[in-house]
């Protein structure tokens, strides 16, 4: 018969006629106590041994109670000195007798209390009378700490319980802390007939291994192995794989959600004409936030070609309005202006020119377009503003489109994120009306916080662009929702030259 | 955005509330677009809103827009206002970059210290918006029993002064905040106001000067003269306003008017005497505009009736009426109603019928509006070169690199400099740059025209972190090109890096193939030479018979220049060779 290595050497320690505790077997098949109790417990399943389960009761000195063994019972020892000083006919004074019982602590207390308790006399006004008939050199709880002491070192705590079997002597040394009680189960294995027959017909270990080769398959040979054990609970080395960009992440699930409601992708330039950037949006030219100041104009000539249609009548909304109430901006616009080349600061320019039929053709209702893109703004670079950061950007164009459209749709958007309960806030754009700076709780410190801007597009922005149905439009910048989901601080640390790699390497994953 | 500057007591006796607390004004405000901001050092309250309403930049213009929404005023007031007695003559000598000017006459003024410091910030405040710094409309009050106006004609008397252009040298007057003598350059040069708007009027040929009958006494946009400062024992008062557009000057006119008689004053009409025409000031017209009903109903998504519409535009401080014979209370009231609204000369901001669409959804309440999932059925899907990005981004960390994502913006220094890159050298990174025209930061002066000096400056910052550092980027980068519309050639290049103890060519050619192998593309690699890697250990990295990118080891010297202490192995090429035919 061959079996594993433990089981073997737990089988030959094993006894036929004695109860052996499993402690034992191990010892003598040189096992870890676990491997060994593992082992019988197999052989027991296959079985080769009798495993039988006892509850016992073990008690063990404390380090106080194997004082008292040499020294005496503080009691004890009150009680010799007071009888030395015949405190058996006169009471005597009870500091001088606890000076020559050499007491002092801890110990006077313990002595004064026990001696009173077990009838060794009595103590008033500072005199002690002691009890002549006294069996004190008998003390039970002397003799049973004695007892326990001998047998100690014989490992046999069953016979020296056997001496002292009386339960109230030894509840009152626990009491006392002298002792300590111990109850555990003891297995104790004998060898089952068929355990003995095997161990006649002989036992084999069989081959522990630690790697399962190609040849062990192929061989048959994996059926007659067994495997070492691993400690699995160890940590293993650190592997890293690569991971998306968790702002990246991010832009992917808004992406998502956008397609999943219907929305387009767009797609264009980022360094564009100011005319694509902010004229279109009937951003009057000396708009504060067109100055030298917000912006990062480019060096380089003015566009090549806008549709000159289109700049007639985007000059003419600046100057006139549209409608036959409509009133202009009393403000200068300029041609060239227009055509200068910036950076863009929203991709709104993309809204622009996907509007005006330049990018994917005349577009009919009903329309839905996003982007997630980058946008550039000269603002102070700190651990929430980056000179460079994603826009997310959507519009939606229909017939008849109300407030209440507007409303639902960004009600569902931000839901997906867990961010329920938007507020709208009326708002003023040059571009929108009406128009809402969102608000919502953050998920976990249920702050206020702005989440987006959005509105209705005014005719002046969608009639020059030759739309004649409603457009409602949002924007709010990515970072912003990275930061709620991903918990980051500092938004340095996600974005640009400066990020921290054992940040990205740590950031939890965005699904 | 705009901050108005409030105390609360003035506030209460303004709107005749004495009863609300600060908490249940600032509740109040909230809801008329008003967001507390804090306090100031001498208890006022400060409260931020938008660029639209700047009737309300003054605690006056606060309180009227309140006592609308408490409902203790309705519909449109205009202030009474007196003959006018004084004219502002418009010289022939008046620059050209500034030829309007507009104002009134104020008596009976009883300004306190509040009611002087609540003026003075109004003056600031449009200033700063609509006067846009001052260039576009400049402010001058003047205290008037200190003007002697010349007299116009025997008969009708009357009094004028003149708004005139004068050489900078040619006059001297007493500037404010200060005791001597200056010509208008002087002021421009010494005075610490002038020194600030200086740029306003640094090209005039001549500057903008006003004049009564004993000198100059207005230095605009720049200062008022001294003898003229208005205080609180001031009655009578004088507003002019130059600038470079007659209507935007005269709606801060009105704004200041409307101000003044909130606290009791009374509005005198001045004169402007242009040289081909003469204009009644100030201009409290009031316009009218058209809305239909339907395009109420249609914006908001509620049913509205006539009188409910009405009483809306009422409690936002316009009038209303309908246009046609239809009765207001007519239950009938269909899409073809249409509102005929007056709007009060001190808004700014009602361009078009559909502003008054949005005072009406104020008035109502935009809480009140349900929100609807609009049933609307479209197809969504992702542009092409986001979907290859992803897909290429998605091969790039499966085979082991942190995918990173750097700015766009960069600098000479970094791109070319510490790379061993000549600008104008036809090699990848080579190209020329676009810059920005008015670079703030040293750091970010040019758009990249390449991706890996990005990723060598990430392995340069990480130094201190757990190797091998495999990173890798998809992203834009952009060369100057004047063929190309908008003169900036845009791409998505690809680049990554192997910093590891033992990273050779081979690592970077292996992910190389192994990516070229993921998208059906041939990849070539003949030598090359590249002053950013080691010769003989660099390719040009050619897919489908194009030479689209580089592969190869990272110089010694460019990763000393960057502190690194350990090889890397590197390769970029344009994300389009990648796509599909």
């Amino acid at each position: 018969m061959k079996l594993p290595e433990p089981q073997v050497a737990v089988l030959n320690a094993a006894s036929a006629t004695d109860e052996t505790p499993i402690e034992r077997l191990a010892d003598e098949a040189g096992l870890k106590p676990e491997t060994a109790t593992q082992a019988v417990f197999e052989l027991r399943d296959d079985g080769l041994l009798d495993v039988t389960e006892r509850e016992t009761v073990e008690y063990e000195l404390t380090a106080e109670g194997r004082e008292y063994i040499d020294a005496g019972l503080p009691e004890v020892r009150l009680y010799r000195a007071a009888i030395e000083a015949g405190a058996d006919d006169d009471p005597v004074q009870m500091g001088r007798t606890i000076g020559a019982a050499d007491l002092d602590g801890p110990e006077v207390d313990i002595a004064l209390a026990n001696f009173g308790r077990k009838g060794y006399g009595s103590i008033e006004s500072g005199e002690l009378s002691a009890d002549g008939d006294a069996d004190a050199e008998d003390d039970p709880e002397a003799a049973a700490l004695a007892a326990l002491a001998a047998v100690d070192d014989e490992d046999d705590s069953d016979a020296a319980l056997a001496d002292v079997d009386d339960d109230d002597v030894l509840d009152q040394l626990v009491s006392r802390n002298l002792l300590e009680r111990h109850e555990r189960t003891v297995r104790t294995a004998t060898l089952t007939d068929a355990g003995v027959t095997a161990l006649m017909e002989g036992v084999e270990a069989t081959e522990a291994v630690d790697r399962l080769t190609p040849e062990m398959l192929t061989s048959g040979e994996w059926q007659d192995v067994e495997f070492t054990e691993y400690n699995v609970e160890a940590d293993a080395p650190e592997v890293r794989g690569g991971k998306t960009h968790v702002l990246r992440q991010t832009a992917e699930r808004v992406k998502d959600v956008l397609v999943g409601m219907g929305f387009q992708e767009m797609d264009g330039p980022h360094a564009d004409a100011d005319f694509w950037i902010n004229d279109c949006l009937f951003m009057p030219q000396d708009h504060p936030a067109r100055t030298h100041w917000d912006r990062f104009a480019l060096d380089v000539p003015p566009i090549a070609d806008i549709p000159e249609d289109l700049v007639d009548r985007v000059e003419h909304a600046h100057r006139e309005g549209v409608g036959e109430d409509g009133d202009g901006y009393h403000s200068p616009w300029s041609e060239d202006f227009a055509r200068a080349i910036a950076l863009r600061g929203h991709t709104t320019s993309l809204s622009m020119r996907y509007l005006s039929g330049t990018e994917v053709g005349e577009l009919e209702p009903p329309q839905r377009y996003f982007s997630v893109e980058k946008v550039y703004r000269n603002d102070t670079l700190d651990a929430t503003h980056l000179l460079e950061f994603f826009q997310i950007e959507g519009w939606v164009m229909a017939e008849n489109l109300s407030v209440r459209d507007l409303m639902g749709t960004f009600v569902e958007f931000y839901e997906q994120f867990g961010i329920t309960d938007v507020q709208f806030k009326p708002h003023y754009n040059p571009y929108t009306e009406p128009s809402f700076e969102l608000f919502g709780r953050h998920p976990t410190t249920g702050e206020l916080i702005e989440i987006g801007n959005s509105g209705m597009f005014r005719d002046e922005v969608l009639e020059p662009l030759g739309v004649e149905h409603d457009v409602m439009a949002w924007g709010l910048a990515l970072e912003r929702l990275a930061m709620l989901t991903t918990g980051a601080e500092d938004i340095r640390d996600l974005h640009g030259t400066l990020a921290d790699l054992e940040f990205l390497r740590d950031a939890e994953v965005t699904y | 955005m705009p901050v108005v500057d409030i105390d609360p007591d003035e506030l209460r006796e303004l709107t005749g509330h004495e009863e609300k607390g600060d908490e249940d004004l600032k509740s109040d405000l909230f809801g008329l677009g008003l967001e507390f901001e804090g306090e100031t050092e001498d208890g006022l309250l400060q409260f931020e809103f938008g660029p639209d309403r700047l009737d309300r930049l003054s605690v006056e213009g606060v309180a009227r827009s309140l006592r609308y929404q408490y409902g203790d005023d309705r519909g449109v007031r205009v202030p009474d206002t007196n003959d006018a007695d004084y004219t502002f003559v418009v010289d022939e000598d008046v620059p050209d970059e500034r030829p309007y000017v507009t104002g009134a006459i104020i008596r009976g003024v009883d300004l306190d210290e509040a009611g002087l410091d609540s003026l003075i910030q109004l003056q600031e405040k449009l200033h700063a918006t609509m006067g846009r710094k001052r260039a576009k409309g400049a402010i001058g009050i003047h205290d008037l029993t200190m003007i002697k106006g010349e007299v116009l004609s025997e008969e009708s008397g009357g009094n004028s002064i003149t708004y005139t252009g004068i050489d900078p040298e040619g006059d001297t007057f007493v500037p404010l905040d200060s005791d001597r003598e200056m010509t208008p350059a002087a002021v421009l040069e010494e005075h610490p106001t002038g020194e600030t708007y200086a740029d306003l009027i640094a090209d005039y040929d001549r500057y903008p000067a006003i004049y009564d009958e004993l000198g100059l006494f207005s230095f605009p946009p720049v200062i008022n003269g001294r003898r003229t400062e208005v205080s609180t024992d001031s009655r009578e008062l004088l507003v002019e306003l130059t600038g470079t557009d007659q209507w935007t000057i005269d709606r801060m006119c009105n704004i200041i008017c409307y101000a003044l008689s909130a606290r009791g004053a009374t509005i005198e009409d001045v004169e402007i005497e242009y040289a081909d025409r003469t204009l009644v000031r100030p201009d409290f017209e009031v316009d009218t505009k058209s809305v239909t009903h339907d395009r109420i109903e249609t914006m908001l998504g509620v049913e509205f009736e006539t009188a409910e519409v009405i009483d809306l535009f009422e409690r936002s401080g316009l009038d209303a009426v309908v246009a046609d014979d239809a009765d207001a209370s007519d239950e009938a009231a269909d899409a073809e109603t249409v509102y005929e609204v007056s709007i009060p000369p001190y808004r700014t901001d009602v361009l078009h019928p559909l502003d008054l669409v949005d005072d009406v959804g104020r008035a109502y309440g935009f809480d009140e509006l349900e929100p609807r999932y609009p049933d609307i059925g479209t197809v969504g899907g992702r542009h092409e070169r986001s979907r290859l990005e992803a897909a290429t981004r998605n091969a790039l960390t499966g085979l082991g690199f942190e995918d990173l994502l750097n700015f766009h913006m960069s600098s000479e220094d970094e791109t070319y400099d510490r790379m061993n890159v000549e600008p104008g050298a036809d090699y990848l990174g080579g190209g020329d740059p676009v810059e920005i025209t008015e670079p703030y930061s040293e750091d970010y002066t040019i758009l990249r025209q390449w991706a890996l000096p990005s990723l060598v400056m990430v392995l340069e910052n990480n130094t201190h972190r757990a190797y091998p550092q495999d990173l890798a980027e998809v992203g834009l980068v952009a060369e100057r090109d004047d063929d190309v519309n908008t003169r900036v050639r845009e791409r998505r290049h690809v680049a990554g890096v192997l910093a590891r103890h033992d990273a050779t060519y081979e690592d970077a050619k292996a992910r190389l193939q192994a990516i070229c192998g993921d998208f059906d593309v041939d990849l070539e690699t003949p030598p090359t030479e590249h002053p950013s890697f080691i010769d003989g250990r660099a390719a040009s990295v050619v897919i489908d018979g194009d030479a689209v990118g580089v592969v190869g080891e990272l110089h010694p010297s460019v990763l000393v220049e960057h502190d690194l202490e350990l090889p890397v192995a590197a390769f970029e090429f344009d994300l389009s060779a990648l796509a599909s035919a």
